[in-house]
């Protein structure tokens, strides 16, 4: 009975554990959605301060987020702002109109595999992921609205300011 | 004892999984809703949200992003 009940436990699936501020980064590496062939490590961009973005064109909240992210991106980038953001669709159709839409100029991941959204075990869409310049989650949201907007704002100014 | 560990490896052999927020592309697709009519249940869900000020309890909250 003991050892039926152990091998039931053992099916299981292991819980994930979500990144959370404190936590260094995932080393994870992706091909880039508009440079094909074009594979990027988010260690590369050690040094900046990264805004790592799950998104999607079926996610409602992402329509606010994504032309936000590039405002900052715009308005912080010379000091050392990066926007990465991974993207969650299952059709390149879907991506496309949402960009056509909603052009943003920032890197853009692919993560076809799950690979970047599992290491960081996304738990909503959008979320994202303030690093600062020494590789460490310092913010995570989870949803985006009008708030998260001005807070994020005021985080980035913060993380700029330390020194690499 | 013994119907009791049947039970649960019955369970344990479930086909449910949970989906995951990321993976809920193809079901936020508009076909994808339980109702029958997507549209008139859209139009249900939007008039229910105003007159109540609440939403939640569909079965994709929010267009499917998992985040509501």
């Amino acid at each position: 009975m003991r050892k039926l009940l152990l091998a039931l436990t053992l099916l299981m699936p292991p819980a994930a554990l979500a990144v959370a501020p404190g936590a260094l980064a995932p080393d994870v590496k992706a091909p880039q959605l508009r440079q094909p062939g074009q594979v990027l490590a988010l260690k590369s961009l050690r040094g900046n301060v990264v805004y790592v973005d799950f998104w999607a064109s079926w996610c409602v909240p992402c329509r606010l987020s994504m032309p936000t992210l590039d405002t900052l991106y715009r308005k912080y980038g010379e000091r050392g702002f990066r926007v990465v953001g991974v993207n969650k669709d299952v059709a390149g159709d879907d991506i496309d109109r949402f960009l056509n839409r909603v052009n943003v100029t920032f890197i853009l991941l692919a993560d076809k595999d799950d690979a970047i959204a599992k290491a960081f075990d996304v738990q909503a869409m959008p979320s994202g992921y303030l690093v600062d310049r020494k590789g460490i989650v310092r913010f995570v949201h989870h949803g985006f609205t009008e708030l998260t907007a001005r807070d994020l704002a005021k985080e980035i100014e913060g993380l700029l300011k330390d020194p690499a | 004892m013994k119907r009791a560990a049947a039970l649960a490896l019955l369970a344990a052999l479930s086909a449910c999984t949970t989906v995951a927020p990321y993976q809920r592309g193809y079901l936020a697709r508009p076909d994808m809703a339980l109702g029958a009519d997507p549209g008139t249940t859209r139009a249900l869900d939007k008039t229910f949200d105003a007159k109540e000020a609440a939403r939640g309890g569909a079965s994709v909250g929010g267009g499917g992003c998992g985040c509501n």
